[in-house]
């Protein structure tokens, strides 16, 4: 048997109930002017290694794109994404990272040719991204290796939190 | 003759909601392009320009590392970080450090603060105070400043005390400490 239909809902309209957007426009004009203010019209230029976790500076200059190495804490070496060597390499004695070194000289070669065949500058600038525990011992191998491959201009990568320190 | 009513009195006032749809869909597009231009984690980066490579290899300014130039008189700061603290040196000696139970000034030029870390805060008075004294003495490197650390001293402290040897603030000026800075290793 068939129910009979409600004769309570039978003559009910349906109400006009606009949705109320207020509440909404307030929070998206608090989020706009919030972005707005920390909008860069520069972009990211340098993008920091996933596993790092960089050290902090009261730096605030700006970096540029430039040939990156990034070095974590056990000594694996990644130049331009491309992993260079495990940790094995700056265990050696001596200064010199013999892997780093001849990718290094890779590059400045064919920079050394670009300057000389298209009139673009070589700036010797490089980036160095290490983790805040990397030790001063690898930190400084990375720096020699640069520097004795002709990237003397060095720019060593931090996050910069002017608070800090001071 | 009375004058006739009003036609306005009569007219009710027509209830109209702002149409807000349009900022609405403005602001669909505005956050996420905003989003995806925002800068939430500053990166900045700390200027260390070593000199080019020589023929005979070697650290060093070029224009600083020549001996036979007598003129040039030259002051050689250098820092040495260690697990007890930082010693501030010269060819000349150590900068006397705090005196042991013996009295003797052996240990670090600025020890380790409360908290068991490097003084920071110590640190720059002391270099602000070197930089002072030697103002108009004529050393040639009066900018530059030599930092060594043990092995196994984290990066994060070699950044931290950078960061007070680069610049300094006095009032709301920001001055040049020792702007130059060269690593050093110990052998």
């Amino acid at each position: 048997m068939a129910f009979k239909p409600s004769k309570s809902k039978k003559n009910v309209k349906a109400a006009d109930a606009p949705l109320n957007m207020n509440a909404m426009m307030d929070m998206m004009t608090i989020i706009l002017l919030f972005l707005l203010k920390s909008y860069s019209t520069q972009g990211v230029l340098v993008t920091p290694s996933k596993d790092l976790v960089l050290p902090e500076s009261v730096r605030t200059e700006r970096p540029t794109k430039q040939v990156t190495v990034a070095v974590s804490t056990s000594g694996a070496i990644v130049l331009n994404d491309e992993h260079i060597t495990g940790p094995e390499a700056i265990m050696q004695p001596g200064n010199l990272i013999a892997p780093l070194s001849f990718k290094l000289r890779e590059l400045a070669n064919v920079a050394k040719d670009e300057e000389a065949n298209y009139g673009i500058p070589f700036s010797h600038e490089i980036i160095i991204q290490g983790d805040q525990f990397l030790p001063y011992e690898y930190f400084s191998k990375v720096l020699y290796t640069c520097g004795d491959a002709e990237f003397y201009n060095m720019r060593i990568l931090s996050v910069s939190n002017a608070s800090r320190n001071q | 003759m009375a004058y006739k009513p009003s036609l306005r009195r009569a007219m009710k006032p027509v209830d109209a909601d702002l149409d807000i749809r349009p900022v609405m869909n403005l602001m669909v597009v505005l956050i996420p392009l905003l989003l995806a231009g925002s800068e939430f984690v500053k990166l900045a980066v700390i200027e260390v320009n070593l000199p080019p490579r020589q023929a005979s290899g070697g650290g060093g300014d070029k224009n600083e590392d020549k001996p036979d130039e007598k003129k040039d008189k030259k002051l050689q700061l250098s820092l040495a970080v260690t697990k007890t603290g930082i010693y501030i040196a010269s060819p000349s000696g150590i900068l006397g450090g705090t005196p042991d139970a013996e009295g003797d000034e052996t240990g670090p030029t600025i020890p380790l603060n409360a908290e068991g870390k490097q003084d920071l805060v110590a640190l720059k008075i002391q270099l602000i105070d070197i930089k002072k004294k030697i103002a108009g003495k004529g050393f040639k490197d009066k900018k530059t400043i030599t930092l060594t650390a043990e092995r196994i001293t984290p990066l994060q402290t070699v950044i931290d005390i950078m960061d007070v040897v680069l610049k300094y603030e006095e009032g709301d000026e920001i001055k040049e400490l020792f702007p130059k800075v060269q690593f050093g290793k110990v052998m």
